[in-house]
């Protein structure tokens, strides 16, 4: 920051308001927060009718819920900026999504510890990422913060009751296992862009991602440890070239890409083919 | 108050009965809105949420209704309302908003709307009113 006038950046109301420069920032931070909520609640969704009891599965189907909310919220900003749905979800090519590799990763499966881990490290690093944000220069962003907040509460409960569940016998094992493959993907969440820099000087969020990297790890080693599950260095458990925020995926992303956009080409893409007969529509 | 969410009502499954505090200021009701904007309050209290029987008015959801006379009192107004969901991932949403412009566009003088969704402050149970909270219990919710 080299003009002492940034520190305190003036509030932007519309995207109008917007310099080039403090669009392209903002959109960089849009698209990663839209896109690791979105591919979230893609994973999520898996655990429908297979979550070890009905209360787990209704919980994690409403998480899901909430986190596809969430995402409704940052891409409706994008396209606000100009961006339709379907260039933002249904169109967009695997290599521009940059969620982090943490939320696209599959799931072992039936691995119950490996949904829990990936939550509590995703649940974490979120009440800071948003923590950050409350006071954002960007007031249709700032504005929502709260909101999200107010019901990622429940998320942490809910994730948190079970770490402490699942690390009291012979649980504890598929927990740690579950850290060391998961802990790596997981610090992309903090892996700084090329905007950072002007995220943080236009006074889009308030902390720099160093500083929120800091405090995630503070809080999800000790509570790790306090659960006798122990954590990677994260100077050794630097994850290879594919860190998703780059666009750069796991193998896991192009199939999980290809599921989630395929009925919207089989249908036709934004103009439908009629589902009955004679309804109007692009018809066959 | 305490919400019961155990209690096998009907209750929106999508809605955090959450306990908090409303803030100043709200609920807003359109209570003493004379003229034209009286005439948009009343309307949205006509509107109910597609889940359960209570207006969207009673639910705490309208944050503002304001009529632009930039062009003077005639019959061509622009309305601007402000509104909130319970939840941020309601799959009501469209609906809400669609019968909200619709009911505002009834008002006679009325000419456009303008829904804008807002989500400060956030929405929590203590923003239903006497009225809504009635309803609510009618329904079978605890609040």
């Amino acid at each position: 920051m080299s003009e002492s006038t940034q520190s305190a950046a003036d509030p932007i109301a519309t995207p109008g308001e917007l310099t080039d420069r403090e669009r392209a920032a903002l959109e960089a931070l849009l698209f990663r927060l839209a896109d690791d909520e979105f591919v979230l609640a893609e994973r999520y969704t898996e655990w429908q009718i297979y979550a070890p009891t009905l209360e787990a599965d209704l919980a994690l189907a409403n998480v899901a819920q909430d986190e596809f909310g969430h995402a409704r919220l940052w891409y409706d900003l994008l396209c606000e900026l100009g961006y339709s749905e379907a260039e933002l979800v249904w169109e967009r090519p695997p290599e521009a999504w940059h969620h982090s590799t943490l939320v696209e990763r599959p799931f072992p499966e039936g691995d119950w510890a490996d949904v829990i881990v990936r939550s509590y490290l995703y649940d974490t690093a979120e009440r800071i990422r948003l923590a950050a944000l409350e006071d954002s220069a960007y007031l249709p962003l700032a504005d929502r913060i709260r909101k999200v907040q107010q019901e990622e509460r429940y998320h942490r409960e809910h994730t948190e009751t079970w770490l402490e569940r699942l690390t009291v016998g012979e649980g504890r094992d598929r927990v740690a296992a579950a850290v060391d493959r998961l802990f790596p993907h997981a610090l992309s969440l903090f892996a700084p862009g090329p905007r950072r820099a002007d995220i943080e000087a236009l006074g889009l969020r308030t902390e720099p991602i160093a500083e929120q990297r800091r405090s995630w790890l503070d809080t999800v080693v000790s509570v790790l440890e306090s659960l006798d599950v122990s954590v990677p260095e994260p100077a050794d458990a630097s994850p290879s070239e594919a860190i998703g925020r780059n666009g750069c995926h796991t193998d896991a992303w192009d199939e999980l890409h290809d599921a989630f956009t395929r009925t919207y080409h089989e249908l036709g893409g934004p103009d439908p083919v009629s589902l009955r007969a004679g309804g109007g529509g692009r018809g066959r | 108050m305490t919400a019961d969410r155990s209690a096998g009502s009907d209750a929106c499954p999508h809605t955090e009965y959450t306990d908090g505090r409303a803030p100043d200021a709200y609920p807003k009701t359109g209570a003493g809105a004379t003229g034209v904007e009286g005439a948009i309050w009343d309307a949205l209290a006509t509107v109910q949420d597609p889940e359960m029987p209570v207006s969207v008015v009673d639910l705490g959801l309208i944050y503002d209704v304001s009529v632009d006379r930039s062009d003077g009192e005639g019959r061509d107004l622009r309305a601007t309302i402000e509104m909130t969901l319970t939840y941020s991932g309601c799959p009501a949403r469209d609906v809400l908003v669609h019968d909200v412009e619709r009911a505002a566009a009834t008002v006679p003088s009325v000419a456009d709307v303008d829904v804008r969704l807002r989500y400060s402050p956030p929405w929590n149970v203590e923003m239903v009113t006497e009225d809504g909270r009635d309803a609510l219990r009618r329904f079978g919710v605890s609040v």
